[in-house]
């Protein structure tokens, strides 16, 4: 039930942090340069590429090169392994619900 | 016994489930609460105690990145109409609720599991409303996989 375990704790991982989080939430509204979220945010342009460097390792955003910027954007299918969680705990539930109810036949009252 | 699946489509936080059974609440209850009969219809289960803020472990098998245990911790017991307890998987913290509604022709128990956000220990109360914050936004990323 948990094969993307570590997929999904990536995720979770690099959105727990609230800078992190912020600038996911910044480009949600569309693709940015580092030097757009640095005046964006009060970070510093290391620290902004740091962040944007763990957001793209968990999958959540990549990143495409023009002249002499680089454009990040939200990966949409970043978010799959979330997902693909909820999936699993529906399907999980489901099937536990199904044997409840075949318990509760086999039960003295 | 039709199990009704009441997830909206729009709703990515929280699963839902609601089920008519043919049984009175104290039996439905003691399906929920008792060691034996938990581990035959959900999980094994170890050192469940239906004390609030009394810890147990379901577990499963493992899985690569993860041992299969399933920690939890009794948030709320008041039998035999309500159980909600933690429901914690490494990083994703969710709590897991039974209400039981008495009817004409036995119970009707809804299970929702809420939360499906970070656990982030030491910042607990910002990560969890950034992540509240961030529901909407992540639901247009969500529509946009789809």
């Amino acid at each position: 039930m948990q094969g993307a375990a570590a997929a999904e704790n990536k995720i979770f991982q690099a959105l727990a942090d609230p800078s992190r989080r912020a600038i996911f939430e910044s480009l949600t509204r569309g693709e940015a340069a580092v030097k757009d979220l640095t005046s964006r945010f009060e970070i510093s342009q290391p620290a902004v590429s740091q962040h944007l460097a763990a957001l793209k390792d968990a999958g959540l955003v990549n990143a495409r090169r023009e002249g002499r910027y680089i454009f990040y954007r939200v990966d949409p299918r970043g978010m799959k392994p979330l997902v693909d969680w909820i999936a699993h705990y529906r399907a999980f539930w489901t099937e536990s619900v199904d044997r409840l109810e075949q318990l509760l036949e086999d039960m003295d009252e | 016994m039709t199990v009704i699946d009441k997830t909206a489509d729009a709703q990515t936080e929280s699963i839902s489930f609601e089920l008519d059974l043919r049984h009175s609440p104290a039996k439905v209850w003691r399906a929920l609460t008792d060691p034996e009969l938990l581990t035959k219809w959900l999980l094994p289960v170890t050192n469940f105690k239906l004390v609030p803020g009394a810890d147990f472990t379901f577990n499963t098998q493992p899985h690569p990145g993860w041992d299969g245990t399933v920690n939890c911790r009794i948030l709320e017991s008041d039998e035999p109409k309500r159980l909600r307890y933690a429901w914690v998987v490494m990083e994703l913290d969710t709590v897991v609720t039974f209400t039981l509604t008495p009817t004409d022709s036995g119970t009707r128990l809804s299970l929702v599991q809420s939360g499906f956000k970070p656990n982030q220990k030491q910042n607990f109360g910002g990560a969890r409303y950034g992540w509240k914050l961030m529901g909407g936004k992540l639901v247009d990323v969500l529509a946009e996989t789809a």
